[in-house]
Formats: C-alpha cells, sequence, structure tokens
C-alpha cells in the first residue's frame, strides 16, 4: 500500500507537470535534434536556444517582457496591500463595512474579469494609461484587491482584541495602534499576501494582452509573441526557452510560498 | 468619542472605496451608457443613444449562445474532474504528505505557472511534428488523434484546464481532510467501522462544505476561461472553442463591435451577479437554519 502511493504521487507529480516537463527538455535540444527527435530524451543537451533568447532584437525583447512583468506586479502587489491594509483593519476592527464592502470585493474575484477590460481600455486610452507599466500595475491592484482583503480581514480577525485595547489605554491612536501593534503581528500574513499576489500578478493574462501593445507588454505576452512573430512557423526551441524564463519566477516564489505556509503553520502549533 | 472612531474607520477603508469606485464604478457606467449606445473606435467619446438595440443583438446572435454553452459546460466538466482527482489525491496521498510535508511543493507547482503559459506548452507538447504526445502515440499506437481538431479540441481543454487546477481542489480538501479531528476517526474505528465506512461516514461529510466550495470557485473560474484556450486555440478551430470572455474579446477588438461586446459583458455581469446573490442567500439561509 505504501508502495502504491508513491506511485500514484509520482505519477501524479509527473502528469500535473507534464507540460512544464516537455518544454524544460525541449529547450535543452538544437532545432536539428528537435526534427528527428521530439521525444524525452536529450541526445546532445545545447544551451544554444537560451544563447539566441538572450539577444534583443527591436520585435522580441526578452529583458524588457521581464522588466515590464516584475514593475507591473510589484506596483499591483504593493499597492493591493497599501489599500487593502487599512481597510482590512477598518472592516476587522470597526465593522465598517462588513455588510456591503467586504461581500462586493470577496465576489468580485467571481465576475469575469473581461466584463471592466473594455472601459478601463477606454478610460486608459483617455488618461493616456494604455501600453504603460503603470497602467497595467493598477490594474493587477484590482486583480489581487479581493484575496489581500479576505487574507488580512482573517489575520487581523484572529490578533486579541486586548492587544489593541491595552495600546489604546497607553495612550496610542487608531492609526499609531494599526502601524505598531497590528502590523509586526500579521507581518506573515502580509509576507503571504505580496508573494501569492506577486504570483497572481506575473501570471496575468488577458488585461496585458488588451492594454499593452509595445512599450509594456508583460513575460505572459511577450512569450506568445514568440509563437506568432517567426515567419514560416515557430522556432520551437527558443519558444521552449521563452517559455521556462517566463514561468521561473513564479515557479520559485511559489517553492519559496510553500515553506512559509508550512512555516507559519508549525508557528501557529507552538504557539497554541 | 464613537463617531470619532466612525470616522477613523472611514478614513481608513476610504482609499480602497474611492480605487475601487475609479477602476470598477466608473466602467460600470460606461458600460451601461455604451451598451444603449452607437458606438465605434471613431466615436469613442461622442456615442449616439440608441436604446437596446444592442442587447437585442445580443441575444438573437447564435454564436453568444453557443459561447455561454461553452462556458457552461466547460465549468461544469472542469470543475467535476478536479474535485473528484482533487479529493482522490488528498485522501489518498495524506498519509505520505503528513511525513514528508514537501512532497505537497511539487503537487503544487501547476499553480504558479501563468494559464496563459500552460497553453502555449501544449501547442509544443501537442504539435503533430515536435511534440512528444503524438510522437510516442505514432511510434507505439501507428496513429495519433489531433487533438485540436473540431472534434476533439474542446476536450482537449478540458484535460488542459483540469490537469492544472486538480492541485488546486487537492490543496484545499487536503487541508480539511487533516483538519478532521483524529479522535473522530479513531472512535468510529473502535466502534468497528471499516475504512471504506470512515470514508463514506465521517471524512466526505465532514469535508462537504470545502468540497462545495472549491466547486463553485473551480466552476467560476472555468466558466469565465480566457488565458489558456486564448494561447492553445484562439477561438478555433471554426469558433468551436468560443468562450463567453473569448466572445467579448473578439466582438471588440476583432470585430470592432464595442456596443455588442459591452452589451454581452452587461449581460454577463448580470447573470454572474444573480448566481453570486442566489449563491449567497443560499448561504445564508442554511446558516440560519443550523443555528
Amino acid at each position: 500500500m505504501k508502495i502504491l502511493r508513491w506511485i500514484v504521487l509520482v505519477v501524479a507529480v509527473l502528469v500535473l507537470n507534464f507540460p512544464v516537463l516537455v518544454t524544460l527538455i525541449t529547450s535543452f535540444k538544437s532545432g536539428a535534434e528537435l526534427s528527428i527527435n521530439p521525444g524525452f530524451w536529450i541526445d546532445q543537451p545545447t544551451l544554444e536556444n537560451y544563447a539566441k533568447i538572450l539577444q534583443v532584437d527591436d520585435r522580441l525583447n526578452i529583458f524588457g517582457y521581464l522588466a515590464n512583468s516584475l514593475i507591473a506586479s510589484l506596483i499591483g502587489t504593493t499597492l493591493a496591500i497599501l489599500l487593502a491594509f487599512p481597510a482590512a483593519y477598518a472592516i476587522a476592527r470597526g465593522g465598517f463595512g462588513r455588510k456591503a464592502l467586504m461581500p462586493a470585493i470577496v465576489n468580485l474575484r467571481a465576475v469575469p474579469l473581461i466584463i471592466f477590460a473594455i472601459p478601463i481600455y477606454m478610460m486608459f486610452q483617455w488618461v493616456g494609461l494604455l501600453d504603460t507599466q503603470l497602467g497595467l500595475g493598477l490594474i493587477l491592484t484590482i486583480v489581487n484587491l479581493p484575496l489581500a482583503l479576505i487574507v488580512l480581514v482573517n489575520a487581523i480577525d484572529d490578533i486579541p482584541l486586548e492587544l489593541d485595547e491595552a495600546a489604546k489605554i497607553d495612550g496610542a491612536s487608531t492609526f499609531q495602534i494599526m502601524l505598531r501593534v497590528v502590523r509586526p503581528v500579521i507581518r506573515p500574513a502580509l509576507v503571504t499576501t505580496f508573494i501569492f499576489g506577486f504570483i497572481t500578478a506575473w501570471n496575468e493574462f488577458l488585461f496585458g494582452l488588451m492594454l499593452t501593445t509595445s512599450k509594456a507588454v508583460p513575460m505572459t505576452v511577450g512569450a506568445s509573441f514568440f509563437f506568432a512573430a517567426s515567419g514560416g512557423g515557430v522556432q520551437w526551441g527558443p519558444a521552449s526557452a521563452v517559455m521556462i524564463v517566463g514561468a521561473l519566477p513564479p515557479m520559485l516564489l511559489g517553492l519559496v510560498m510553500y515553506r512559509q505556509i508550512s512555516g507559519s503553520m508549525t508557528a501557529g502549533a507552538v504557539k497554541g | 468619542m464613537d463617531i470619532a472612531r466612525r470616522t477613523e474607520w472611514k478614513i481608513l477603508a476610504s482609499p480602497l472605496v474611492v480605487f475601487l469606485l475609479l477602476f470598477l464604478g466608473f466602467p460600470a457606467i460606461v458600460n451601461l451608457i455604451y451598451s444603449l449606445s452607437q458606438v465605434s473606435f471613431e466615436s469613442l467619446r461622442s456615442p449616439t443613444l440608441t436604446g437596446p438595440q444592442n442587447y437585442l443583438d445580443v441575444l438573437t446572435d447564435s454564436s453568444f449562445w453557443s459561447a455561454c454553452w461553452f462556458s457552461l459546460r466547460f465549468g461544469l466538466i472542469t470543475a467535476v474532474a478536479e474535485c473528484l482527482l482533487g479529493l482522490f489525491l488528498a485522501i489518498f496521498l495524506a498519509p505520505l504528505i503528513e511525513k514528508h510535508s514537501f512532497l505537497m511543493a511539487p503537487l503544487m507547482l501547476p499553480l504558479m505557472v501563468a494559464p496563459a503559459m500552460i497553453g502555449l506548452m501544449y501547442r509544443l507538447v501537442l504539435h503533430e511534428f515536435v511534440g512528444p504526445v503524438p510522437y510516442y502515440l505514432y511510434t507505439f499506437f501507428g496513429d495519433s488523434p489531433s487533438f485540436l481538431n473540431a472534434d476533439n479540441a474542446f476536450w482537449t481543454l478540458c484535460v488542459v484546464e483540469a490537469l492544472q487546477w486538480t492541485p488546486f481542489a487537492f490543496l484545499l480538501f487536503y487541508m480539511a481532510y487533516q483538519a478532521i479531528p483524529l479522535e473522530v476517526r479513531q472512535a468510529a474505528q473502535i466502534d468497528g467501522a471499516s475504512p471504506a465506512q470512515i470514508l463514506r461516514r465521517i471524512d466526505l461529510p465532514l469535508m462537504l462544505p470545502t468540497i462545495v466550495v472549491a466547486f463553485f470557485i473551480r466552476f467560476i473560474d472555468g466558466f469565465r476561461v480566457f488565458d489558456n484556450v486564448y494561447t492553445l486555440t484562439g477561438s478555433g478551430p471554426g469558433g468551436s472553442t468560443t468562450s463567453l470572455s473569448i466572445y467579448i474579446y473578439e466582438a471588440f477588438f476583432k470585430q470592432g463591435a464595442i456596443g455588442k461586446a459591452v452589451a454581452a459583458s452587461v449581460v454577463l455581469f448580470i447573470a454572474s451577479f444573480a448566481v453570486l446573490f442566489g449563491l449567497n442567500w443560499l448561504a445564508n439561509r442554511r446558516r440560519k437554519a443550523a443555528a
């Protein structure tokens, strides 16, 4: 039975990660090898695909895509936390908007975002935010807000009210309590929100596709250019290398996040 | 004192509220006005009100209804598949993961990859000349189906979606399974319950709320699918994989039918609002009944 569990685990990991594994293998094959050997092994591993994609040309600029994704994601994650944290504090401690604001934002997670994409496209055109990192970052903030708010409200709900009251007796203002008392205590939740939000933002595609054309194209959209750009069929080797480079940052962060989650879980268990 | 504090709460929440009004409230109003107007890319700033014509166009458009049907089927099938697979993995692998928690990481990895990227990757995986799946099928069986033709594309997409998001269901179910107190299972064991009975009478009923939540989250995400479908099949072949999100996108960007695209958005918004409202109402009623 134990062996069977291990077999199921290995099969599940291989099948679930199959597209990533195939792409990783293909990224180390030369064009010549790929045409005769589409299988799982590599006869002559090569880095030529990676060397090729790192050469910047006018149409495809992988460093530009990576920088756009990084900056837009950082804006989208940081701003979401800056907006959500005080609101979460007001919701958790003051009961402000628990009836209307909170459900509205939580349900936002379930609304197809394409609904807002078209008017936002027009709005951005009017104010000149189309095809800018800031514009994309602002939209990624919306994408991140629901989850950020839920996580932070739950985290603050878990803090004993006595902590706030003790600080209040010491003469701290609401604003001071929020920053000096609550913020340090929910630091793990803030970190988790940040990492998760960054991954979500990095992986967003729809708004990147609609709201950027050249200057602010994020990695997910830029990767699809490698499929469309080359006349006479896709160059699969370089395309694979691009996908690996584009998928690597959130995957690495995900491994970090996994540790964080299990870390904070064990910390909670020790405390309890 | 209370009034002062209430003002403080308002101030703390106001940046979020302003931001939402700006980026969601304003677009909602734009949607509403444009959906009732005749508008093109040339006359973006001066729409002429024409009444409900755009809505009639959408509701009588057969491709709108086939897009609805695609999204509905896609959401249901993938949500069911993800929940069943996730449930199996969570319960079957629980003894292993309890001991070696790092095994969680490779199982969660698909959740970290952009769905758009996964769609692109499957273009490689399923490619008839360079893809390993057709290659091995040819080698061992002498034939390989064309995964992305009009007959198969829907099911290929379902598999692609289900394989990426099964880990999500797995994660939720594993957490719920871990949360069941050991004493409950031990007590049942002492009473002579078999493992199958414990699963059916204790584990599954206690996990039911989580299963319902996971199902609805996955259904909604499947219903509004865009990224992986767009990068893997576009909307083809022959429009056979047009989800609602893709229908709206194409009406706007490919046909320039702004009014129609916006009207379809409003219809979708009302529909999802109705569903969410119904769900909330149901959840509240159950909560009241339980209390």
